[in-house]
């Protein structure tokens, strides 16, 4: 029994997923352990710099979500001035950021997921990836490249840039929309509705689809949890607004700014991940809980657009308030892109768009946070500034360490069942499709489309007794 | 050409994920490259996680863990041209500030330090050991072309892979920022050093002229300027231009202070004193580097501990 038992080595052994099951010598899981196996220190990197340059320097820390990064870098900056930006400088933030959503929900839905859709769970890897869905379905998928196009468009066009933009700062944004620009987003924006509006039914129906036919998915993968999210006057926000946590009966324990954030939220070192797990500690005790896409539909009310607030009440219709399963994360980035698609179009329509763009803003000596949703659950930027307008600490809570522990409680029930059927395929597409329903951001950033590369290692008693990998060979 | 297509491999090392976001980014003209090339080993877009041969192999991030240096390795062996593809694979990169500090402290501050860390454990079983230093992909293995930029601009990228395909020579400019900037370079009147929180800048002039620091004068265009096209100042996400690279005297820092004390009214030694305290910023994408930290007057580690000890400035 005590062997280690590996099937085809790969080359690439660190950078990506790693899965390990402790079980006991009855054949049970102790513990299933999600680790995180990178480590860039921006804690650290940040401390010395200075702060007015955070908005820029912290959209590296993801190529993925950079807007994200960059925007709640430049709201933490408008906390340490005690500013609010001006109208016109809010909404170009605002208007920068749909147009960020707009590329990375279609990244994820359709780039990521699309292959699920087009051809089942049960597709072949051959053709899993973009490539084979535009054979398949070129449409559908022509149509998706495009909006995703739009957004990143419509993100460089106010940003400066679509991958680490840079008009964000201290007070609102650097300068206001030029006549040219302006004329450029109101094309962008329009036509990403219209997209949005004809992609939207087609990809409801293949996700409907997938679900019927694999009944499995909404009976094996409720987890209940705590979520948090962000509302403003109850409805959805992803730009601003205080953060609402529910319990797992759906009732609403706390609403907060995020400015207290340390109040509410504890993180915990563990030794076998980089990633710091986060639970929310309320009324006395800590409880796990989960961010993203369907944590923000729990916790909202109701939605800020009509086509989005329609998309929104068939879905609580359906599953209910709140829904546990992870695998309609798809479902909500659906609602949540016809909102973003229709949000983009409001603020151009609106006047207050082309108003002044920044206030002074003095953020010397001062401690500055802030927070927005980013693609995958709130994310929250902490600086504390000296006279001189240096960062001497820096402390940044990301979306994916909040699902942490969620996904490993859900990896271990989803194991138990794997593990008794002894088939190491199955066991590894299992596994993966845990993973895959959180969107964790290292998953996004180690592999994109078709099977991921995972290392899972069981041990008993601290001693590995089987370790499987997915190789190359096996998914050409 | 629709005989033999170009092969193609890429892979990232560490980094953020933006340079392959950025040939996404190509948009319409993906469609131009793909009719030209098969795309092999690429972890956005294909299965293959293997390392098959290729005409082309583009590497992005730097190199941190044993990982990052096998794969830099595998790519290298199986890849006839190699492109250290953006700042982190050219310079090192962001995280390349990470040489000013020991690995200690570094897990200190992300585990014991941060508010709301609760814990004291420092995760030491089950993940790889992080490697002393941060460095560029040309340390491990030979590069025949650099492209630096965080991310490249797509205009670059569609350049450098046209030019393989056409097997002709790439394009490829020596121009500072400064060179696609549109505002104008005056000789200003400023006293001292500005920043955007306590000064809004006049649109139609340099930033230099303003009092505020730009790198676009020392750093390559990789990027087009968008940066000083929309209000802000360069930050040097490109890197350093070439003169400053080859020269040993020549230094990012020095080369501001020159060109700012003369489209200003602030003497190069105040410019001087305020970029070595403000150096994590100025140097933040190339501190890696030998080609700067070997500058006989690059005295990085002594600027950060002078800040970080409040006995400068």
């Amino acid at each position: 029994m005590a062997k280690t038992i590996t099937i085809d080595p790969v080359t690439r052994i660190e950078g990506h997923a790693r899965i390990l099951l402790e079980c006991n010598d009855a054949g049970g899981v102790d513990e299933a352990y999600f680790i995180v196996n990178e480590l860039r220190g921006f804690e650290r990197i940040l401390v010395g710099m200075e702060a007015h340059t955070m908005p820029q320097i912290t959209a590296r820390i993801c190529g993925v979500c950079p807007t994200a990064h960059h925007l709640a870098s430049a709201k933490a900056l408008d906390n340490a001035a005690g500013v609010e930006p001006p109208p016109g400088g809010r909404l170009m933030r605002e208007l920068m950021y749909m147009g960020h959503l707009i590329h990375s929900h279609c990244l994820s839905l359709f780039v990521l997921a699309g292959p699920d859709l087009v051809f089942g769970l049960q597709g072949a890897a051959a053709t899993q990836n973009i490539v084979g869905m535009v054979d398949a379905n070129p449409e559908l998928t022509k149509k998706a490249l495009r909006l995703r196009s739009l957004g990143q468009k419509l993100n460089e066009v106010v940003g400066g840039r679509g991958i680490h933009p840079v008009t964000a700062l201290a007070g609102g944004t650097a300068a206001r929309l030029s006549d040219a620009h302006y004329e450029r987003v109101r094309e962008i924006s329009a036509e990403a509705l219209i997209l949005v509006k004809e992609l939207a039914p087609v990809t409801k129906e293949l996700l409907l689809k997938l679900l019927a036919e694999n009944p499995v998915l909404l009976d094996k993968l409720n987890v209940p949890s705590w979520y948090l999210g962000t509302v403003n006057g109850g409805k959805l926000n992803l730009y601003d607004g205080d953060l609402r946590a529910m319990d797992e009966n759906g009732v609403i324990r706390a609403e907060f700014e995020t400015v207290d954030y340390a109040n509410y939220l504890v993180e915990r070192a563990v030794k076998r991940s980089y990633a710091k797990e986060v639970y929310l500690n309320v009324d006395g005790a800590e409880h796990m809980y989960r961010v993203s896409t369907l944590a923000r539909m729990n916790v909202a009310d109701s939605m800020e657009t009509p086509l989005a607030q329609k998309e929104f009440e068939e879905f609580r219709n359906r599953f209910g308030r709140p829904c546990h399963n992870a695998v309609l994360q798809m479902y909500c980035k659906l609602v949540e892109l016809v909102y973003v698609c229709e949000k983009a179009v409001e603020i151009v329509h609106d006047p207050a768009l082309r108003g002044a763009a920044r206030v002074p803003a003095n953020i010397n000596g001062s401690r500055g946070i802030g927070h927005v949703e980013a693609p995958r659950g709130v994310l929250i930027h902490d600086y504390k500034i000296d006279q001189e307008g240096i960062i001497r600490a820096a402390n940044m809570i990301v979306a994916t360490q909040q699902n942490t522990a969620a996904i490993n409680k859900t990896l271990k029930e989803g194991a138990v069942n794997l593990l008794a059927g002894n088939d190491d395929e199955k066991l590894l597409n299992g596994l993966e499709f845990v993973v895959r329903c959180y969107d964790p951001c290292l998953a996004c950033s180690t592999h994109a489309v078709g099977r991921m590369e995972l290392d899972v290692e069981i041990a008993v008693n601290g001693e590995t007794i089987r370790r499987i990998r997915r190789s190359p060979s096996c998914c050409k | 050409m629709s005989g033999e297509k170009i092969r193609l491999n890429t892979d990232w090392l560490c980094d953020c994920g933006g340079c392959h976001v950025a040939i996404v980014d190509l948009h319409e003209k993906i469609l131009n490259v793909l009719e030209s090339v098969v795309i092999q080993h690429c972890p956005v877009l294909t299965d293959i996680k293997d390392y098959p041969e290729a005409d082309i192999g583009i590497l992005t991030g730097s190199i941190r863990t044993e990982h990052d240096r096998h794969a830099a390795e595998e790519m290298r062996a199986k890849c006839k041209t190699i492109i250290a593809f953006g700042t982190c694979a050219v310079y090192g990169g962001l995280h390349g500030a990470g040489l000013a500090h020991s690995r200690e402290e570094i897990m200190d501050h992300v585990y014991r330090r941060s508010p709301t860390t609760i814990t004291d454990t420092i995760p030491d079983t089950e993940v790889s050991e992080l490697a002393k230093l941060v460095t560029p992909v040309d340390e491990v293995i030979d590069v025949d072309l650099y492209l630096p930029g965080c991310p490249p601009h797509p205009h670059f990228i569609f350049e450098a892979l046209s030019s393989l395909i056409e097997q002709r020579k790439p394009r490829a400019t020596q121009e500072s920022v400064c060179g696609r900037c549109s505002r104008q370079m005056i000789k200003g009147d400023a006293t001292e050093i500005k920043n955007t929180y306590n000064h809004v800048v006049d649109e139609r002039f340099c930033f230099l002229s303003q009092g505020h620091i730009c790198l676009g004068s020392a750093t390559l265009d990789r990027c087009l300027a968008p940066c000083p096209n929309h209000g802000v100042a360069c930050t040097g996400c490109a890197g350093p231009t070439m003169q400053i690279l080859t020269e040993p005297y020549l230094d990012i820092r020095t080369e501001v202070a020159d060109r700012m004390s003369r489209l200003s009214a602030i003497e190069p030694d105040t410019i001087l004193a305020y970029m070595e305290r403000t150096a994590k910023t100025q140097y933040a994408y190339a501190m890696a580097t030998k080609m700067i930290g070997s500058k006989p007057t690059f005295l990085i580690k002594k600027w950060i501990a002078d800040v970080e000890a409040g006995t400068n400035g």
